[in-house]
């Protein structure tokens, strides 16, 4: 059964979470009014959204770095980085700190929603969307009540070694 | 084999490392004195510590070979032979070998077995070699007695005294005496099983037995001799015992076969015994063994996967491997003086009482306690600051340990090309960072390489000048303000300025008629490809290196100078930051972001006047400073960042110098001075060019360090590199 898994449950639930292999638990999130799923144990904290420092020459999507109690995070702005439009920053902006590789990067999301407890059965497979719409970085899509929730692959979403940010668009933001 | 296992494995190497370094500085030490016991004993202990070691962790090629030359230096320890010339080179090359086995156990290189086998070899004939030399040779041997053999021996001596002992008035100690006349007696136990409880003690009977170790070039009959007026009823027995070494030098003798240690390590191969019991010929093996498949093939064989499956299966597995490969930890260690961390626990322990008078001055502050606070916050300033330096001073190794290899090196090179060099260092005990250290170690090699063989004469034309024939190269270290300075110095034939200068002209870098001043002439030097050398040598004289050594020192952050007086010698200096953690930067403005300019490239910044700005070709800027054009960097246009003003006019400019080029590199302002300690962007992001590190800000924000080599190089290229 999928459905909401809220607070003290979720809590409990997240101890478990490493042991358990027929489920998952993902932290999601959204971007507009679509949702996002990640994988709870590659999350290292959430935080508030701070100025960061610009890094020259890079890809838009890299907004800049944040110090991260001393440690130089680099933040990426996952809108940009998906094609959408840019917002302005609300309180409800927050930034996701997960570790990929041992390497560690904030990402930008407009609000963080719900810890979500997923069997393995219940995970969908991406619908094929052909060349129109690049779904390599999705794990799979889940369901929160009544709401589509896509499965993000962090390795592959942040160790693109192809570089085609750019190019890079889940969906036409036009639509 | 475990992780914990493995984590012993690397302190290991640290450890055998460690000793390696005092057997080959022992050895060295040693062909000059060879008469000095102690620093036998500290290469024989070293050498033995490295076999043990390697033994218990079942590195049994390693500890074999070091056996090896621990049997060898045993017999020199011994007496028995005396360290020759012949014998400092075995046991070096040796050296070398144990750090080559060593070196493949790490890196799984594969080792040159045939080196081994000689070295094996040669290491046991050198044991075996007959005394003759060692007599012609050896001080020891002059004091020998002529009724000994002249070979010390060990003797197990058991002495059970009559009972009668003390009535006949014969002392115990006395013997001990005369016995200690004779050599060195090592061990002395004193064995109590006869003694009676104390009611039945009988206080003129003796109940006592020895047992007693004796060291001694005299003979068995000598020692008997001592015993002679209690010999009749003690129960006496002196046994010679055989030294470790005696006793392998016996299983050798009768079976050769075993000690060579490919042979003995793990159990053989099926195919191996099959073919040593008769059962197969070799032949027949071989031909089985290139029948063999892998298991993929067999798999498509049966058809149980396609080739494709199989082909994403091997991506996989070779991707594994190199994530495994490249996730492999660069273990790196210090050891730092307990005195050091000591101090740092009690300047932690102020600061945490600082820290706790703060607070409870916060907590209930009222106004007229701000002279309190202000003092307060002084004190926390200085606890800060003495904890940083101190911090940095675990990092800071001296500098003597870069300095080890060269002993060996310059014997090596003196070997080589026939100068009779001597190596004098000092100042090993600066210290600096342990990064710096790590990478002075090649620079100043070819440093020494170059004046051992560039720098130095040959021994007659030494003497021809009148000139001391042993040629001199002294290293030495000390701090200068904030830098240490290393230089390297010889007394040889120097500089010569007409021939680099001819050098020049041919090459294009000087004009015919120029009049360049020496300044200007010796750092040519260090231009690629630049040699005046006659003749290529081995050693040096390619010209490339010396514009490699410059390379490293300024990619350190430092600078290299020279001076030298031709027929009298040359001296490199080499100035370099005590620390690559921390930086002295220019934090300037530019729009909004703030960037950090390493002070050591900054050569001064101005404010020009408009008329001093000129243009080439419409677009390229210069600027004129003191006469000279200098072409501008606008450094918004190299980062992409809005600027506060474009107009050259309102900007600042700084003048900054790498490498020998010079540009004015524009910012909007200048906002001070400061140390900022580097943080690395590569650790969570990737390296980005232009950008050197960033560091933290006093508000707390990510502040860029400029990296002005790349800057320039942007600047050049006119984008940057796509990331």
């Amino acid at each position: 059964m999928t459905g909401m898994v809220r607070d003290k449950e979720a809590k409990d639930l997240n101890q478990q979470a490493g042991s358990r292999a027929d489920a998952s638990q993902f932290l999601t999130f959204s971007l507009g009014d679509e949702l996002y799923g990640i994988d709870i144990l590659r999350v290292q904290e959430i935080k508030g959204y701070s100025a960061v420092t610009k890094i020259p020459n890079t890809p838009p999507h890299i907004k800049g770095v944040l110090n991260l109690r001393g440690t130089i995070v680099p933040i990426v702005e996952l809108r940009t980085k998906f094609g959408m439009p840019t917002i302005d920053y609300t309180a409800f902006t927050v930034i996701i700190v997960v570790v990929v590789q041992d390497k560690v990067t904030g990402l930008v999301v407009d609000a963080v929603s719900d810890v979500l407890h997923v069997e393995k059965k219940a995970i969908q497979a991406v619908p094929d969307f052909g060349n129109k719409v690049d779904v390599t970085f999705l794990n799979g899509v889940g369901k929160s009540g009544d709401k589509l929730v896509s499965l993000l692959d962090i390795d592959r979403l942040l160790l693109d070694p192809a570089g085609k940010d750019s190019s890079m668009r889940l969906r036409n933001p036009n639509v | 084999m475990s992780n914990e296992f493995a984590q012993f494995q690397d302190s290991f190497f640290e450890e055998a490392a460690e000793h390696l370094a005092v057997v080959e500085k022992g050895l060295l030490e040693l062909e000059q004195h060879p008469e000095d016991l102690n620093l036998l004993n500290k290469v024989f202990r070293s050498a033995h510590s490295i076999k043990g070691t390697a033994g218990m962790f079942g590195f049994s090629a390693v500890a074999q070979f070091t056996h090896k030359m621990e049997t060898l230096l045993d017999l020199l320890r011994g007496g028995q032979k005396v360290v020759s010339p012949l014998i400092a080179d075995l046991l070096l090359k040796s050296t070398d070998c144990v750090k080559t086995l060593i070196e493949s156990l790490k890196s799984g290189a594969v080792v040159d077995e045939e080196t081994v086998q000689r070295l094996t070899t040669e290491l046991a004939s050198a044991g075996a070699l007959d005394s003759r030399q060692a007599d012609s040779s050896g001080k020891k041997m002059d004091a020998v007695p002529l009724w000994s053999g002249g070979v010390t021996r060990t003797y197990s001596i058991s002495w059970m005294p009559p009972d009668w002992l003390f009535q006949r008035g014969v002392d115990p100690l006395q013997i001990m005496k005369d016995l200690r006349c004779l050599g060195n007696l090592t061990k002395v136990s004193l064995d109590v099983s006869r003694l009676p409880r104390l009611a039945d003690i009988d206080p003129e009977r003796c109940y006592f037995a020895w047992k007693l170790q004796l060291t001694t070039e005299k003979d068995r009959q000598v020692i008997d001799s001592v015993f002679e007026y209690v010999r009749g009823d003690s129960g006496l027995s002196i046994e010679e015992v055989k030294t470790k070494l005696e006793v392998q030098q016996v299983s050798q003798g009768t079976d050769k076969t075993v000690t060579s240690p490919s042979e003995s390590d793990g159990p053989k191969p099926l195919g191996e015994i099959l073919v040593e019991s008769g059962v197969v010929s070799r032949q027949m093996l071989d031909q089985a063994l290139a029948q063999q498949k892998r298991v993929g093939e067999i798999l498509i064989e049966q058809k149980s996967v396609t080739p494709q499956q199989l082909e994403q299966a091997l991506r996989k597995q070779r991707e594994q491997e190199s994530l495994t490969q490249a996730k492999k930890p660069d273990t790196t260690s210090i050891r730092v003086d307990t005195e050091k961390i000591d101090k740092l626990i009690n300047l932690v322990g102020e600061l945490v009482i600082t820290q706790a008078m703060l607070s409870e001055l916060g907590s209930r502050f009222e106004m007229q306690q701000l002279p309190v606070l202000l003092e307060r916050m002084v004190e926390l300033e200085r606890n800060t600051r003495e904890i940083q330096e101190r911090v940095m001073s675990i990092r800071m190794l001296p500098i003597g340990i870069a300095f080890g290899r060269f002993p060996r090196l310059v014997r090596d090179l003196s070997a080589k090309s026939g100068k009779k060099i001597q190596l004098i260092l000092s100042g090993e005990a600066t210290e600096l960072d342990k990064t710096v250290i790590e990478s002075i170690g090649d620079p100043l090699t070819h440093l020494v390489r170059n004046s051992a063989d560039h720098g130095l004469e040959p021994p007659d034309e030494r003497l021809h000048h009148n000139k001391q024939e042993v040629g001199t190269i002294r290293l030495n270290a000390f701090h200068e303000g904030g830098n240490i300075c290393i230089t390297v110095e010889d007394d040889g034939r120097g500089l010569d300025r007409d021939k680099i200068l001819a050098r020049a002209n041919k090459q294009g870098l000087i004009g015919e008629n120029e009049r360049p001043t020496d300044d200007q002439i010796w750092p040519l030097i260090f231009k690629p490809g630049f040699s005046t050398a006659d003749k290529i040598t081995d050693v040096s004289g390619r010209g490339v290196g010396m514009d490699v050594v410059k390379r490293n020192i300024e990619s350190l952050g430092g600078t290299v100078t020279i001076k030298t007086i031709k027929g009298n010698g040359t001296t490199f200096i080499l100035k370099l930051p005590l620390t690559l953690a921390i930086i002295d930067g220019m934090t300037v403005r530019v729009g909004k972001e703030t960037y950090i300019v390493p002070l050591l490239s900054i050569l001064e910044s101005i404010q020009p006047k408009a008329n001093l700005i000129r243009t080439v070709v419409g677009k390229g800027e210069l600027i004129n400073v003191r006469s000279r054009y200098i072409p501008i960097v606008r450094l918004y246009e190299v980062f992409g960042s809005e600027p506060q003003y474009t107009d050259p006019k309102e900007a600042i400019f700084l003048i900054l110098e790498t490498e020998g080029e010079r540009a004015a590199v524009m910012v909007d302002e200048i906002l001070g001075q400061q140390q900022v300690v580097i943080k690395s962007m590569e650790q969570n992001f990737r390296k980005v060019e232009g950008v050197a590190g960033a560091t933290i800000l006093g508000d707390g924000r990510v502040g860029l360090i400029v990296d002005v080599r790349g800057v320039l190089a942007i600047s050049r290229r006119g984008h940057a590199i796509a990331a």
